[in-house]
């Protein structure tokens, strides 16, 4: 489980370094930085208001920090143009973010229609395919956001995230609001995609369900500072801040679960 | 897997055709698929290649998968693929992939018969609506003055400083503005018959009895009518209106009736202003272009309006201000959910408050010619 990064090159595929963002005088991110090697699973946690959406915001370009830089491939992430970018990472957002004047199907095909030379006839075959590699029968193609559930509203979104077939997958918080079976089905899903399409998927959760059964590493953020390490090695952290987080009734049933 | 590092997936494909077998090489994505179809389509005439070599192949995604797998799938036979490559293909051979559903539609001429029975159906509701929540605003707002202790004074007055105060500037200078264009307007007209004196007449009577208060209540419908269906829609949206209703607080008390009283005090004394205003654009314009001075100005306005003039004018302000508040309030509370339906039942609420008032108007024009006044 622990060894689930597909690559054996070192290379990190995504790197942050000397992450700094400030909110007034508060301090969010204090210096952090972060390796996610091609193919692994990387969960953040942290508490509420710890900043994570912000990292993951960072780490997709849309939130320029204080100060540090995040590297693609080792490139600045700055310096990748608009194609280059959509073609390497593909976000999920909280709320999922679907077009609410597009149906699902257009949602999908927006970014072919925007970034690929392919015919409109030749678009819908692909948007079928990424829906239904996201788990959604075709007869949700025709609905509109607001005719969606909370599962198929964060599958849709899913499904226009992988348009153009990322190398890097980050979601934020991709199973909060549901029920634990289409929760468990999410997980699923991004354990499925990594599986078989090797995306390196970097994951926002407070969901322990999540970190315990997909993520390969976690970084909990706590006071500013990033600890990564393996579930089991957080669990088994010195602090007492750390295990505080991934121990108690919800972890030990989240472990339990994993095991099953 | 030696994936080429650092290679972006728009990377080339290559594409070698050795007659019945083609060999297809570089990297098969999203980007690179329509080249493939084009070299497929243009030899078309020869039929379909027997086999795609495929061993050459370093990159494939989901899009190109879908592609090959749609090949197989006509007696197409794919040749040295690599297993994380046949991996892919398996995949989205598995899944149960069926076309898109087209959206329904109907015949240009249905559509329209729908679109217009729709039409009517939603207007019919809509007069119904309307009815229903004027008789609950009436009720709310009656029940508010006979119970006092009810009233929200301060909530009365953040509306009146809203709707009323940080209007005034706006209003100013629309209605010296108005009477500039009925000014400019009557001089034209009148100057060949000699009669480019009643002018004045004109700018007095029409300031007073229609555009001040028409101007300013379209300017309030537009200004604090959308604001009062923004402010309460996003209640609604984020369920604060429920809050209330919980904790035993009617919404139609502390919403409804301090916005409706709020205005029913403030469109008519904007009036007054905006009426004071107009005749001050009438001195100006009577100044610049018939060289009246001010005094007799003044002088030619007593003689040709008096105070019913001013009266027909104010009496409409609460009739106004009632419809644009209830049609503002009735809208933000039909808000549903979504945010976005913020938006269309703002545009609704001043849309049809500002046609609701130019109606009122045109119904107050025929009641005072048939009364005389």
């Amino acid at each position: 489980m622990n060894t689930r990064a597909h690559s054996n090159r070192a290379e990190p595929i995504l790197s942050a370094r000397g992450i700094v963002n400030r909110f007034g005088s508060q301090r969010v991110h204090d210096r952090i930085g972060l390796d996610v090697l091609p193919g692994e699973i990387v969960g953040i946690a942290g508490g509420s208001g710890s900043g994570k959406s912000v990292l993951l915001k960072t780490l997709a370009g849309l939130h320029h920090p204080n100060a540090g830089e995040v590297r693609v491939q080792g490139r600045r992430i700055e310096t990748l143009v608009a194609a280059e970018k959509a073609a390497l990472i593909g976000v999920l957002f909280q709320q999922g973010a679907l077009f609410s004047s597009l149906s699902v199907a257009q949602n999908v095909m927006l970014p072919l229609r925007e970034h690929t030379a392919l015919p409109p006839s030749a678009q819908e075959p692909v948007a079928a395919m990424k829906l239904a590699l996201a788990g959604l029968a075709a007869d949700a193609a025709v609905k509109f956001p607001s005719q969606l559930s909370g599962g198929m509203v964060k599958r849709a979104a899913l499904a226009r995230a992988l348009a153009l077939d990322p190398r890097i997958l980050l979601l934020d918080e991709p199973t909060s609001g549901l029920d634990p079976i289409t929760a468990g089905g999410i997980d699923d899903l991004i354990r499925k995609l990594n599986d078989s399409l090797r995306i390196t998927v970097i994951v926002v959760t407070h969901d322990l369900a999540t970190l315990f059964s997909i993520c390969s590493r976690v970084a909990l953020l706590v006071d500013g500072k990033l600890t990564i390490d393996t579930p089991e090695g957080l669990r088994q952290s010195s602090e007492a801040s750390i295990r505080a987080f991934l121990s108690g009734p919800r972890a030990e049933a989240a472990m339990t679960a994993r095991r099953h | 897997m030696p994936r080429a590092p650092k290679t972006f997936p728009a990377s080339a494909i290559a594409i070698e055709a050795h007659g019945a077998r083609i060999a297809v090489k570089g990297s098969l994505g999203v980007r690179t698929l329509p080249e493939l179809g084009e070299a497929l389509a243009s030899r078309r005439d020869q039929a379909m290649p027997r086999t795609i070599e495929l061993g050459a192949l370093s990159e494939l995604d989901t899009s190109g998968a879908l592609f090959l797998s749609s090949l197989r799938a006509r007696g197409v036979s794919l040749t040295g693929l690599r297993p994380e490559h046949r991996d892919l293909v398996e995949l989205i051979e598995g899944l149960e992939l069926e076309p898109l559903p087209k959206p329904r539609s109907l015949p240009r001429w249905r559509e329209l018969v729908v679109e217009t029975g729709r039409g009517f159906d939603a207007a019919w509701r809509d007069a119904y609506d309307i009815l229903a929540f004027v008789g609950r605003a009436v009720n709310a707002v009656g029940r508010a003055l006979t119970h006092p202790h009810a009233l929200r004074p301060a909530s009365i007055s953040r509306h009146i400083d809203e709707a009323g105060v940080r209007a005034l500037p706006i209003i100013a200078l629309m209605a010296i503005m108005i009477a500039v264009v009925i000014g400019y307007q009557s001089v034209a007209q009148l100057r060949p018959y000699g009669g480019e004196d009643f002018t004045i007449n004109l700018v007095a009577v029409s300031v007073l009895r229609e555009m001040g208060v028409l101007i300013t209540a379209i300017m309030v419908a537009g200004r604090s009518g959308s604001a009062f269906t923004a402010e309460i829609g996003v209640m609604r949206a984020r369920e604060e209106v429920d809050a209330l209703e919980v904790m035993g607080i009617e919404p139609m008390e502390v919403l409804v009736v301090p916005r409706l009283l709020a205005l029913l005090i403030a469109l008519p004394l904007l009036t007054f202003f905006a009426d004071v205003m107009g005749l001050f654009g009438g001195a100006l314009i009577s100044k610049a272009l018939l060289d009246v001075s001010a005094a007799q100005y003044f002088d030619r306005v007593r003689q040709a309006a008096d105070v019913s003039d001013l009266a027909v004018g104010l009496i409409k302000a609460p009739v106004f201000a009632f419809f644009i508040g209830v049609i503002g309030c009735m809208h933000g509370l039909r808000v549903r959910g979504s945010a976005e339906s913020v938006g269309t039942e703002t545009t609704r609420a001043v849309v049809k408050a500002i046609f609701l008032v130019i109606v009122l108007d045109a119904l107050f024009s025929v009641l005072f010619e048939k009364l005389g006044l």
